[in-house]
Formats: structure tokens, sequence, C-alpha cells
């Protein structure tokens, strides 16, 4: 369903000449003498503003004051008081939620970075489906309910399109806390990262969805997720060695939930990958498997203090062979951190 | 390739965007106090504001800044502050009261550009802004930009907190549920998010570190070393803002301010972090997000001061925290207003 007034407002009927908006004297922008930073506006952009001014200036709550909105926005998308003051209007004049969805999809389409349609569509969304409501169902009666399904399809679109995209990975984390809709979220993130094992975004939300949004300072993760989730990593880092986002996964997770699985753990399997013949050069040219190394040893130092002396020694030399060989640009961060292995 | 600034053609560039912005940026009508600000900064961290920019002009600019203020007069504190620009429409009555309010990240930008124009601030409404910002503060920390929205962002946490640095009144903001909320945000793997859970991004360490430091709370980030190090392996020529993305010359800022504050600058390799920000030049003047593309003035801005951070080639000192010159900021700190 298209809302009425979002046709491409170029070359549309000036509102001046519209019986409509008869009634209404435009109020005019007052830049003052001195504008600093005047924009060059197009004739209909300012129009639409000066009715746009106009229409608050009375509080109208109208269908025209809603169509003149979605012109203003789709102009200027950065519009914060357009986006408050049609939520008001989509409220009070009991507009159909389905279709302000549908054009806030576009809006989102036309204007990927914009920040405001994200929670124009949250509270839609949850005026759609209480969550309140929603948690008395079953998880697979709430994923298969039309509201959840369609944000869910809209979701993996707009992550298609820009799988890196800030805005719809964090309206994600709102849809599936908020709905609790934790049991199918791993499939989606493996998928994503299957796609690309680079995708930071992905990586980020596969701990969102192990810890499922509980406060890391008191979640204790069961010890089988926790091998699961290593195996998982070292896979992805076989498959790829030099690449940032699993070995931060892995050495933040189990710095943050199980420290001691660092060395007894993740150290043998990366060790060997690190001497298997078919990845020993990737492995060891990259920085992030000398960097865990300085974590490991480090971390293994705190816990058998016996072998302090030594296991520093090992922490140090990895910050050796980075700085002198595999992460130049680092070289003074890894000397200075070599300063504090002692 | 260069080895220096093409200072001049910046100037011209800033002085270009101060005068007529092009029409497709009718999308930051909203935000032309940040845009001001930042063409102001540009200047001043080149050391070029008072030179290219004549007296009589820079008064002007001085009232039109003042015009975007809300007058306390007749409807709530909570209201007051500074508003983006002047699309909004008259100050005086208006049915739809948002329509006329505050914006902490206008409020933040005015006062900004405001200090670097000379102005003492004394037609501030240092209560209603205040006012407005304790408004604005979340139960959880957190911090809204501007009434009757629901959206939250440590951007809006750094907004008021320099707004209250600036005016030194601290009574608007709740110190210890903004830190417990930004110690809330480090992530699994050292660096600093939107909101818990989210990934982590160089903007966001900025506002979070920058924030901590204004409020004296440097020393509540749970692990320092890992936040600096998280920053550190940004940088890779230029500086990226979040793991396995382009770098982007802004970043040279965001992360390269955070990595200031932390106190670990000198562990950057200010060669290569400089060539970036001259491989963004454009001919035209200002700085673009990548090497070869279009110039707009944030990019230009940030781009400029990130590249001060590591070859200052005589250009003024900026504070990392406050996006101002270092004798800017002194002369602050001197002003009456801040005495009331």
């Amino acid at each position: 369903m298209r809302i009425e007034g979002s046709e491409d407002v170029e070359g549309a009927v000036p509102l001046s000449q519209q019986e409509e908006w008869a009634d209404v004297t435009p109020l005019p922008q007052d830049d003052g003498e001195n504008p600093v930073c005047p924009i060059a506006y197009t004739d209909e952009y300012r129009e639409t503003m000066d009715y746009l001014r106009a229409v608050m200036a009375r509080g109208e709550v109208s269908q025209r004051a809603l169509a003149l909105t979605t012109r203003a926005i789709e102009t200027n998308p950065g519009h914060y008081t357009a986006w408050t003051y049609r939520k008001r209007l989509v409220e009070e004049l009991a507009v159909d939620i389905g279709g302000e969805l549908e054009w806030v999809s576009e809006i989102s389409e036309m204007y990927p970075k914009n920040y405001q349609l994200w929670h124009h569509r949250e509270a839609l969304v949850e005026r759609l489906l209480d969550p309140a409501d929603a948690l008395k169902m079953t998880e697979d009666e709430r994923i298969a309910h039309p509201t959840i399904r369609r944000e869910l399809q809209f979701l993996a679109n707009a992550i298609d399109e820009e799988s890196k995209n800030f805005h719809a990975w964090s309206y994600r984390q709102w849809l599936i806390a908020k709905y609790g809709l934790w049991g199918q979220e791993l499939a989606f993130v493996d998928t994503m990262i299957n796609q690309d094992v680079r995708n930071n975004s992905a990586w980020n939300q596969r701990y969102f969805v192990v810890l499922q949004g509980q406060d890391p300072a008191t979640v204790t993760l069961d010890a089988g997720l926790v091998l699961r989730e290593i195996t998982y990593a070292v896979e992805n880092i076989k498959s790829a060695p030099n690449n940032e986002s699993p070995w931060s996964y892995v050495v933040g997770l189990l710095l943050r939930h199980a420290p001691a699985k660092l060395h007894t753990e993740l150290m043998p399997r990366i060790s060997a990958l690190a001497t298997a013949e078919d990845y020993h050069l990737a492995m060891t040219t990259t920085p992030f498997y000398w960097s865990a190394l300085v974590d490991i040893y480090e971390q293994q130092a705190k816990e058998q203090p016996e072998r302090r002396a030594e296991l520093l020694g090992q922490a140090r030399s990895a910050c050796d062979s980075l700085a002198a060989e595999h992460d130049l640009i680092r070289g003074k961060y890894w000397r200075y951190r070599k300063t504090m292995l002692a | 390739m260069a080895t220096k600034l093409a200072a001049n053609a910046h100037v011209r560039y800033f002085k270009h965007c101060l005068n007529m912005l092009p029409g497709e940026l009718a999308s930051q009508d909203a935000s032309r106090m940040t845009i001001a600000q930042l063409c102001l900064v540009g200047l001043a961290a080149l050391g070029r504001l008072e030179d290219s920019i004549p007296a009589a002009q820079r008064a002007g600019m001085v009232e039109w800044i003042y015009a975007q203020q809300v007058p306390a007069d007749g409807r709530g504190a909570e209201f007051g502050g500074f508003r983006g620009g002047s699309l909004f429409g008259p100050h005086d009555a208006c049915e739809y009261a948002p329509a006329n309010s505050g914006n902490v990240a206008a409020t933040y930008s005015a006062l900004c550009a405001l200090l670097l124009l000379g102005d003492d601030l004394s037609r501030v409404d240092r209560g209603a802004a205040v006012a407005a910002i304790r408004r604005l503060q979340q139960q959880s920390g957190t911090f809204a930009p501007h009434p009757g929205t629901t959206e939250r962002d440590p951007r809006f946490i750094y907004c008021a907190c320099a707004v209250s640095a600036i005016l030194d009144d601290w009574r608007g903001v709740d110190v210890d549920a903004a830190t417990r909320f930004i110690v809330s945000c480090c992530s699994f793997d050292g660096g600093m998010t939107q909101a818990p859970f989210q990934e982590s991004h160089g903007g966001h360490l900025y506002c979070c570190v920058a924030s901590l430091s204004l409020m004296g709370r440097l020393d509540a980030l749970p692990d320092r070393q890992r936040a600096l190090r998280w920053a550190l392996l940004r940088h890779g020529g230029g500086f990226q803002g979040r793991v396995n993305k382009i770098p982007d010359v802004c970043y040279s800022f965001w992360v390269g301010a955070a990595i200031e504050i932390l106190g670990g600058y000198g562990l950057v390799d200010d060669a290569a972090a400089a060539d970036f920000g001259l491989q963004c030049e454009a001919d035209i003047g200002g700085m673009s997000k990548w090497p070869k593309h279009r110039p707009d003035p944030l990019h230009s801005a940030l781009g400029i001061v990130g590249y001060s951070f590591c070859r200052p080639d005589g250009l003024p000192r900026m504070s990392p925290e406050l996006l101002l010159p270092e004798h800017v900021v002194k002369r602050m700190e001197a002003l009456p207003i801040r005495r009331r």
C-alpha cells in the first residue's frame, strides 16, 4: 500500500496551487541576516518545509499533515522533529501500521544510514505485537507470527543489501531480545559468517546469541557451549588465518568467560595448526596468531605462578616477533606491551 | 605525493561551506549547527580561523547561533538549549512543542562554535541548557538527544558531558549512572559500543572514553589496556571504525583522539597515519572519507584534526576531549559564565 504524498516530490503540483492547502498560510523560514551554512534549497523542499512549519505551529492532526511529513522526510530524513510529529500523527489518526511499515522500509532503502527511521519502526512493531503478549506464546509461535516473520525477512534483506549495516544489526538485537527469538538466531549468524567470514558484525552477533543477552558479568556459560565455540572459531581461523574476527571472538570470549581454556583448549588447537604443513605459513605470519599467544601466555602465567617467569618470557618473545616481523605498524605498541609482561 | 596539508585549499573549502551548502545537503538541514561547528573546527585546527573570516562576519555568525537558542520563557526549561538550525520555525507559540526544543547535540555544537568565534557565552541560558540535559538522561544512564524520541546513544552522553564541562555545571548529569552505562558498553573484544552487545565501533569508543575523561571517571574503565589495544588495532595506515572495515579518515580523529585520551598516542605510526590523511585530501580542498571521493565538512574537519595529532606541522594543539584548540579551552576556563 502506498501512502498518500509519497510520490516523487519533484514535478509534483506545488502545494500553493492545491485546493487542499488553500486555507493554510505557509510559514517561511527565518534565517536572519547572517545565515551560517545555508543550504541551496530546491523550490519544492522550501515549500514543503514552509507548510510543515505552518502545520506544526497549529499542531494540526490530519491526513494532509501526515502526507506532508512523508514529503518532508523523503527529502530530509534527518528532520527529527518531522519524525516525532509523524509518530504522533500515526497514533492519533489510527493510521494503518502495515502500510506505515512498508513506507519506513522504503525510506530505509533510500537512506540506510539514517537513525530515526529505526526508532519509528520499533514503535510501530511494538504496537502491532505487544511484547508481553508475544512472550506468552511459544518461540515457534512467535517466529510464525506475521509481524515477526515480516521483521525477520525485512532484516535479512537489509543485511543482505549491506552485510555490516550497523543500524540493521542493532535493530535485529532489539527484535531478538524483545520478542525472545533466540532459538533461530544462531542459524542466521552461521549463514552470514559462511557468506563472509570477515563480517565482524555477524561475529559480534554470535557473542550476543551465545550469551542470550545476559549480563556478561554474572552469566555462567556451559562448558560444552564454550568448547563448541572454540571449535567453531578455530575452524574459521583455519579457513582464513589472517582474519581478526574469529581471533578476537574466541580470545575475547575465553578471557571473559573461561580464561583457563585459553591454554588448555585453544592453545593446543592453534599450535597444531601452526605446525601442520598446510597451515604453518599462513598461521605463523598473521599478527593475530602471535597476539593470541601473548594473551594466552599472560593468562597462563597468572594461573601457574610456578611457571610464571617462563610463560611471561614466551609472551615477551611473541611481542618481539610482532614488533620485528609480523605487525610492523604497531611496532611501538608491541614493544610497550612487552614492558607490561615482567 | 604531498608531504604537507594543502592548508589554503582547505581554508577556501571551509569558507565556501560556511557561505553555502549544495542542495543535496538538505538531509543535513536539521544539523546545520554541527556543520558550522565542523567548518570552524577545521579552520581553527589549521590556525586560520581569525585570518580567513573577517571580524564582522564572525560577529554575524555569533548572532545566527544565538538565534537558534530556545528562549526559556513560557515553556518548560526542559526544552532549553540550542536547535540544530532555523528550519524548525519561529520560537513563539507553537502548538507542537517539540518543534521548538533544544537538541543536546546542537547545544554542544553551538557552544563549541561560539567559543571558536571568540564569544564569551554570556548570552547562553546556562540554567535552561543544564535543565534540558537533566531531563534527557535516562534511568539506564544513557541520553536521548531531544524530547519525544526513543533514540539513545553514547553520542548524546558525550554531548551532555561536553556541554556540562564547557559551562562548568554538572547538575544536569548523574555522573554515576552515565559511568555505569558506559562501562556496560565495554565489549568482549576490548572495544566500546552504542549499547550492550552491539558491535565495537570507533565513534562510540571516542564518545565513551571522552565522556569518562570529562567526568573524571577514566579509572572506571574495567580494562583500559584492552581498550587501548582495540583502538591501536584499528590502525593500518589510516584508521578503520570497526574490525575488518576499510580505513576512513574521520576515524583518525575518533580513534586517534580516544588513543590520545587513553594515553597511547605515542604508540601510533605517525608517518603512516599522516600519509593516509594526505591521500584523502581533495583537489578542491577538504577531505573525503576515502581517497579520491567527494569531500564533506565532517571528514574534512575531523581528518585535519586527526592529522594534527600525528604531524603537527606547526598546527595548534587540539584538545582530544572537546574538539577545540587548547588555547581556546584555556580562554574558556577563564570565562565569567563558569563562575556564576
